[in-house]
């Protein structure tokens, strides 16, 4: 099939044949008249990630998240949706907390990007990372590197004043093992450690 | 030494996961290895007729697409694989969202915009997906794994028509999605006839079973690693068509192939909790004794499988009641297969609980008296007692804690603000599994313990209890034992599913441990350069890495020296099979109900469970905290919506799919355990647990809705639309 769909510009999560020719009445997915965006031109960018820069090739349509875990090799940055849904790939960009599937790479030179794995100074760990072993905030651990990312910027922000306002702006972090009570008595902790 | 077993101990893989440092399957770096990703059917009945790749073929990276004609013939494997069918073998298609091409590319960019560039014709038949719009009445499919799918006590059609009181009510639920964070994900590596997968899986040795029968290879000849699970609930217990249709692309292409579903793929390829529905019948005496139940389920089936994966256990056995009858049947829909998600008998349980509730204040009855009344002390099919079972102090314990005792028993009595205040209560009661299971435990030349054996950790803390385990029975610091899971090559160990791991497992390592301090005790009195020589081993005590003679203190040794001086690790292995059973509990919940929104809120909950020993505070905890929002996600938002006319999945993502946020999980949870060990368990007095806290949460929140507001819904997820 030579046309291209709405689908092949966005990048979407539920790839199904694009207009597929149907016998049946089901509607095909995409019936809009085609647009094409060559997607494919690579681009040599440079990314400062925990502190290093680091130089990368990638396809101007790869997302940060994408750049980080399948270029650059640092896969505790998790993929949970692809699409801003969960926040398990949570980064800091320049201080604030940015969903990593939503932002291309290429966007990003020029910033200072931290994952989970630049948090600890050595081997002493962060305030929030202490936190979250302390009070049990995890269980599987597929959500832990987004929510320490978003809870890192959540007390930068300040937004920690009381419990109710932490299980507010710590919504954007789903936890399907569901340890939510814990992860607000951590990042309440947490507050209270990187603030004195 | 202060034993860690039963306390609240620190998760052992805490620094891993916390630094990024754990390797999840798709974090596992495989060099050279392509990127799969699959084109889906997007019709529910039919079949292929064409397939285009050809746009997908000159795609820069796009490496190759395979469709049904490209794939060896493999062998449709059982148990735990369900479906009955393989996916591009045939042009056969079942339900929407079924495999019909694999594309192949260098970047997962390439691939994932190459599967959109394939032409898929189709001959596309009407599909029928909800139990409502069924082509065939329900009927009684045939037993699955030896589970009969009628349970006959007594007679009840006869007890209910003289019972004192009846009630009558029909229950139902929506298709749910387990959704864990991680995607499901499978790496092949071929190496000849030998295959490496890095799987997402609950079960290591189950997923090598499956794989290795449908490729027809010794299981040998399959090694399946997941040292981490980024959640599973059920989801990644069976092994489904992705892990076997990725493997066959590596045969045929003789490169490492990796695939991550995407989050909607996951809603037609992993299995999913049954649209249900539960017609029950109860009679009672007047001072609110069961007589008789008669319930009758119906579950959607698929087109190519038949089993019914949530069975209504609790209706059969929670309660004492003379007569029963009780049939699970289905109906076959055009839609993916089904299967187990967490907690499968919380289905039914809506159901009985809420009926009761129903009853309680039908009798004027206090809800919790009621259940008292009914409390079973024996077997309902054996007649046996049912020792070790510590319900009605559950009852007491999270009673008295949350205060039930001051409950108005009037609808509508309690008004804060503009909400609607109520009190609602469950038991709850799952069944858990047990396997057998080998533990092997070796301690170095360095003094330090490895406890090996092919379980799984799924979050629940599988890694730390182990490690707690062998440090009381070695007698040595838990920073001193390493556990090593997750890897098909390891000792024999059964599934993380059933609530199954800790009941199944504990057993083994705690007397593989204890085997491996025998022998090192052995070696030191035997040793004429070891200050124990000579003592009796029943004199010798350990603890935090010392053996010390019990009545001369000054003679001692340790771990290091002893094992040290030998030459050579010293290793055992024990095997131990424990018995399935039940866990027990109780949930009280207050629930607030806007008066002119209709949205609910669940502000406080106290729970008291009956889990036999708890082997770690503070992960069993977890369970509960995890259960309960699980709960309120499947008594309040958690619903697939089908589109009746094409089949699809039409909210296949997490921002349409609501699954509970940290905003929606109730502030106050207050989790007690009665911690009493089970005389019946090999597992060190342990029970299996994590199901168990979910089953009376979407009851006990329908109940204090009901107590809110005088409003009764019985048809589950109780979203704001059916309270205005
Ligand atoms: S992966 Fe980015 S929000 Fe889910
Ligand atoms: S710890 Fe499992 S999803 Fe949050």
């Amino acid at each position: 099939m030579a046309e291209h769909t709405r689908r092949t510009v966005l990048k979407s999560a539920a790839v199904t044949a694009g207009g597929a020719a149907l016998a049946a009445r089901a509607p095909a997915a995409a019936g809009a008249a085609a647009v094409s965006i060559q997607p494919a031109q690579t681009a040599e960018i440079t990314l400062s990630v925990n502190g290093r820069r680091r130089a990368v090739s990638v396809e101007t349509r790869v997302t940060l998240l994408d750049a980080l875990r399948e270029r650059l090799g640092l896969t505790g940055t998790k993929k949970g949706c692809d699409r801003g849904e969960c926040g398990a790939c949570t980064v800091l960009v320049d201080g604030e907390r940015v969903k990593s599937c939503l932002t291309l790479a290429v966007m990003r030179q020029g910033s200072e990007i931290t994952t989970v794995e630049g948090l600890a100074d050595g081997d002493r760990l962060h305030p929030v990372q202490e936190a979250f072993i302390r009070h049990d905030a995890f269980q599987c651990g597929g959500c832990t590197p987004g929510q320490i990312m978003s809870a890192v910027a959540c007390i930068e922000e300040g937004h920690t004043g009381s419990d109710e306002e932490i299980r507010q702006w710590m919504s954007g972090n789903l936890c399907r093992c569901a340890c939510y009570q814990n992860i607000v008595a951590a990042v309440a902790d947490a507050a209270g450690e990187v603030r004195r | 030494m202060t034993e860690l077993v039963g306390r609240s101990v620190a998760r052992v893989d805490g620094r891993a996961k916390v630094t990024g440092a754990a390797r999840y399957a798709a974090d596992q770096p495989v060099p050279g290895a392509l990127q799969a990703f699959f084109v889906l059917s997007t019709v529910a009945r039919g079949e292929v007729v064409s397939i285009d790749a050809s746009a997908a073929l000159a795609h820069p990276g796009v490496v190759a697409v395979l469709t049904h004609r490209d794939l060896p013939r493999l062998t449709v494997p059982a148990f735990p694989y369900f479906r009955r069918f393989l996916p591009m073998q045939d042009t056969a298609v079942h339900h929407v969202g079924q495999p019909v091409a694999i594309v192949l590319a260098t970047t997962v960019e390439q691939a994932q915009e190459g599967a959109a560039l394939v032409a898929v014709g189709y001959r596309a038949a009407q599909p029928r997906v909800v139990i409502e719009d069924a082509r065939e009445p329900s009927y009684l499919p045939p037993p699955f794994r030896n589970l009969p799918n009628e349970i006959r006590r007594g007679d009840a059609e006869t007890a209910l028509a003289g019972a004192e009181v009846r009630l009558e009510a029909r229950y139902s639920s929506a298709t749910r999605h387990h959704n864990p964070i991680e995607p499901h994900t499978t790496t092949a590596q071929w190496d000849g006839d030998r295959l490496t997968l890095h799987e997402s899986a609950q079960g290591v040795l189950a997923t090598r079973t499956v794989v290795s029968a449908a490729f027809g290879l010794p299981p040998e000849a399959v090694r399946v690693v997941a040292p981490y699970l980024g959640g599973g609930f059920g989801a990644k217990g069976p092994v489904w068509p992705h892990t076997v249709l990725t493997a066959a692309a590596a045969r045929v292409l003789r490169r490492p192939v990796r695939l991550v579903l995407s989050r909607a793929q996951m809603y037609t390829l992993t299995g999913h909790r049954a649209e249900y529905r539960q017609h029950l019948r109860i009679g009672a005496t007047r001072t609110g004794e069961l007589t008789s139940i008669i319930e009758t389920s119906t579950a959607q089936l698929s087109a190519t499988e038949e089993s019914v994966f949530n069975r209504s256990d609790s209706t059969v056995e929670l309660y004492a009641c003379p007569n029963l009858h009780v049939r699970y049947e289905g109906v076959r829909l055009d839609v993916a297969t089904s299967s187990y998600m967490r907690s499968p008998e919380t289905t039914s349980h809506f159901g009985l609980e809420t009926a009761l509730d129903e009853l309680s204040w039908q009798l004027g009855i206090d809800p919790l008296e009621l259940r008292r009344r009914n409390h079973a002390e024996f077997d309902q099919e054996t007649g046996e007692r049912l020792t070790g079972k510590h319900l009605l102090d559950c009852y007491a314990l999270a009673a008295d804690r949350f205060g039930w005792a001051a409950r108005l028993p009037r609808t509508g009595a309690t008004k804060d603000g503009d909400e609607y205040v109520g009190w609602g209560m469950a038991t709850e009661t799952h069944t858990f599994n047990a396997m057998p299971s080998t533990a092997s435990v070796t301690v170095g030349v360095d003094g330090k313990a490895l406890a090996q054996l092919a379980t799984q950790d799924i979050g629940t803390g599988t890694y730390t209890v182990i490690s707690q385990i062998v440090a009381d029975a070695l007698g040595v610091p838990i920073t001193d034992v390493q556990a090593q899971i997750g890897d098909s090559a390891l000792p024999p160990a059964g599934m993380s599913v059933a609530s199954a791991t800790i009941a199944s497992i504990s057993g083994s390592v705690d007397q593989a441990a204890r085997a491996a301090r025998a022998a090192v005790v052995d070696l030191a009195v035997a040793d004429p350069s070891s200050a124990l020589f000579g003592a009796a081993a029943s004199e010798v005590e350990t603890s935090n890495g010392h053996l010390v003679h019990v009545r001369d203190r000054q003679r001692r040794d340790t771990y290091r020296a002893v094992v040290g001086r030998a030459g050579r690790p010293v290793q055992r292995t024990a095997t131990v099979l424990n018995k399935a059973g039940h866990s027990y509990g109780v949930v009280f919940v207050e629930a607030r109900v806007h008066a002119r929104l209709g949205s609910v809120r669940v502000t406080r909950v106290v729970t008291a469970h009956d889990i036999g020993r708890v082997m770690n505070r503070r992960t069993a905890r977890g369970q509960v905290l995890g259960g309960v929002t699980w709960g309120i996600g499947h008594a309040l938002m958690e619903h697939t919506v089908f589109d009746r006319n094409i089949g699809r999945v039409v909210n296949p993502n997490l921002s349409t799919y609501l699954v509970p946020v940290n905003a929606d999980a109730p502030p106050v949870v207050e989790t007690l355990f009665v911690d009493k060990p089970d005389p019946a368990s090999t597992a060190m007095g342990a029970r299996g647990f994590g199901e168990t806290p979910i089953t009376g949460v979407p009851a006990a929140i329908g109940n204090a809705i009901y107590h809110a507001t005088g409003r009764r819904v019985r048809d589950l997820p109780i979203t704001q639309d059916k309270l205005l």
